[in-house]
């Protein structure tokens, strides 16, 4: 009797072991969100962090920059349209980080309203993976039935505690099986990135779709000014209707770059103001014709570059970019990689739309920078941080003092080039232009 | 007894099992061939991981005859749209070259481009 209850007791503890449920992750933790947004006259970055907990708090950190004017932002969730909270941030006149705390009460397609600026993102739901279930429900299912077992041959029937047994062996295999092969299943397409975010999507990302190519058809861009105010209307070329299913990308949703006649560059991240609809303010703009390039990337994958002209009145002369740097430049023949490394001085850089810096190359120039060929933006990249999944914000100013860049230049001819990095919450513009000779397979 | 000793064999032949499935496996680093029109090119990279890595070339014509002259590695991860700046590779000896110090800081698909002489060749090389 004594050596039954020694056994029911163990077999218990075992089962306790085995069976507890591990708290699981839920199948998309999700990211922080940043986002350029030129608005008005105000260059920020607005990053909506991870959400942990559905209902739960959502903060949001509005970063300014030099020269951004001191005010009052408000900030508005909206889910299906409906405004669910709200605050405000007063921004101070020194560049920094600026928070503000929201509220969130259910997982799905949410919006976030800056002013008249609009950001879409997804809260994502903490759903359990088919096979997390698989595994946990294997465990638990062998724990019962290893007590049902026990409890059977203890009370002295063990002929039908083989049943129970061999069940409990099958419910194991099950359990390991699923254990073992998680990591190889290929994860679901996410709600947001590759799906359209609903809240039937976000609720249930596992329900797997027929669709296997997730690409979407190419956008029209059609720039027009309004005001001081230059508006993008983006129209998908297939079927006419608004583009509205622009992802992050770069930490913007257009990476819009403007090169006056003279040859002045603007790099903006116009603000979502309707469906289709990007608008950014040009500030003391040039008169004549300037040349546009956007960069997107549509949900489902693939970056798009379109490029267009815009003809602007204006009457400023154009202001002369005053960055400064040492830059080194190895330029081959057309074809072959050329590298432009520029050196800063100190080790003070901070991270740009999640890059160490940005190259804009534009030319060959004949006649303007309207109707160069080439148009190329090329990234330096941040030293990789293995096992973060977060890319660091500007608040970490420790890079540098070198930004390399390596491009090949497909053309020979004159570029004109511009390096931007950010030091002191402030973007630093240096414009180089560059000769590229004619390669051995143009002379043929 | 004997069921004592056939448990401890069950139990060290599951133990065995189960390290061979679940051994963690690194992929060996093999060479890779390319040949352009004049030219076979063997690649070996020393590691498959991402990180600091380096290459040992092997540069022969179609005869097997050693080639020579200046070497040029370009390394470029064509999914992150991001290309590394060129390399000289050193000569060790007669069609046998090493380029060392190559950071290919990320894991993924990348594009190891080695050219002589007007020829050039595009090396895949997938880091784990």
């Amino acid at each position: 009797m004594k050596r039954r209850v020694v056994t029911l007791l163990l077999a218990l503890g075992a089962i306790f072991g085995i069976a507890a449920p591990a708290l699981a992750d839920g199948a998309q933790n999700g990211a922080d969100v940043h986002v350029a947004q030129s608005l008005g006259d105000r260059d920020l970055t607005v990053i909506v962090r991870r959400v942990a907990e559905v209902p739960g708090p959502v903060h949001v950190d509005v970063v300014t920059h030099a020269g951004t004017p001191a005010g009052e932002l408000s900030l508005t969730l909206r889910s299906a349209g409906a405004p669910s909270s709200a605050t405000k941030v007063v921004l101070g006149a020194t560049p920094g980080f600026y928070s503000g705390l929201l509220h969130v009460d259910r997982p799905g397609p949410w919006e976030l309203a800056v002013d008249e600026a609009t950001i879409p993102f997804v809260v994502p739901a903490l759903v359990p993976s088919p096979w997390e279930n698989a595994t946990y429900g294997g465990f638990i299912a062998a724990g019962v039935l290893l007590l049902a077992a026990l409890v059977l041959a203890v009370l002295g029937r063990p002929g039908f505690a083989l049943v129970p047994a061999a069940g409990m062996v099958a419910a194991i295999a099950v359990g390991v099986t699923a254990a073992l092969l998680s990591p190889s299943i290929p994860p679901v397409p996410a709600p947001g990135s590759d799906l359209d975010p609903t809240y039937d999507t976000v609720m249930n990302p596992y329900e797997r779709t027929s669709i296997a190519d997730f690409s979407r058809p190419p956008v029209n861009m059609v720039p027009r000014v309004d005001g001081q105010d230059l508006v993008l209307s983006l129209t998908d070329g297939s079927s006419g209707r608004p583009v509205d299913d622009l992802l992050v990308h770069d930490s913007a949703f257009v990476h819009l770059v403007v090169v006056s006649p003279s040859g002045h560059l603007r790099h903006l991240h116009p603000v979502r103001t309707a469906p289709g609809e990007y608008r950014v303010k040009l500030r003391d703009p040039e008169q004549g014709t300037h040349a546009l390039a956007a960069e997107i990337a549509r949900r489902g994958g693939g970056v798009q570059l379109l490029r267009s002209t815009v003809d602007v009145e204006g009457g400023a002369a154009a202001p002369a970019h005053d960055g400064k740097a040492d830059t080194g430049m190895e330029i081959r023949e057309a074809g072959r990689p050329s590298t432009l490394t520029a050196n800063f001085g100190e080790r003070d850089l901070q991270p740009w739309l999640g890059m160490l810096g940005h190259m804009i190359v534009v030319g060959p120039i004949t006649d303007g920078p309207a109707g160069a060929p080439i148009w190329a933006h090329v990234h330096s990249m941040l030293p990789p941080r293995p096992g973060q999944p977060d890319q660091p914000d500007e608040s970490v100013a420790a890079y540098g003092p070198d930004v390399p860049f390596t491009y090949s230049f497909p053309l020979p001819g004159r570029y004109l080039v511009w390096i931007q990095v950010e030091r002191d919450y402030s973007v630093v513009t240096v414009p180089r232009t560059v000769d590229v000779p004619a390669g051995k397979a143009a002379v043929k | 007894m004997k069921r004592s000793v056939v448990a401890v064999v069950a139990g060290v032949l599951a133990v065995i099992a189960a390290a061979v499935v679940l051994w963690p496996r690194t992929v060996e680093a093999q060479p890779h061939l390319a040949e352009s029109a004049d030219l076979r090119f063997e690649l070996t990279p020393d590691s498959t991981k991402s990180g600091s890595n380096a290459f040992d070339l092997r540069i022969t014509d179609r005869s097997g005859n050693a080639a020579d002259g200046d070497v040029t590695v370009e390394p470029a991860m064509p999914q992150m749209g991001h290309a590394l700046a060129p390399i000289t590779a050193a000569a060790q000896a007669p069609g046998r070259y090493r380029v060392a110090g190559v950071d290919l800081t990320m894991p993924g698909q990348w594009e190891i481009t080695v050219s002589l002489r007007g020829e050039r060749v595009v090396i895949p090389l997938l880091l784990t």
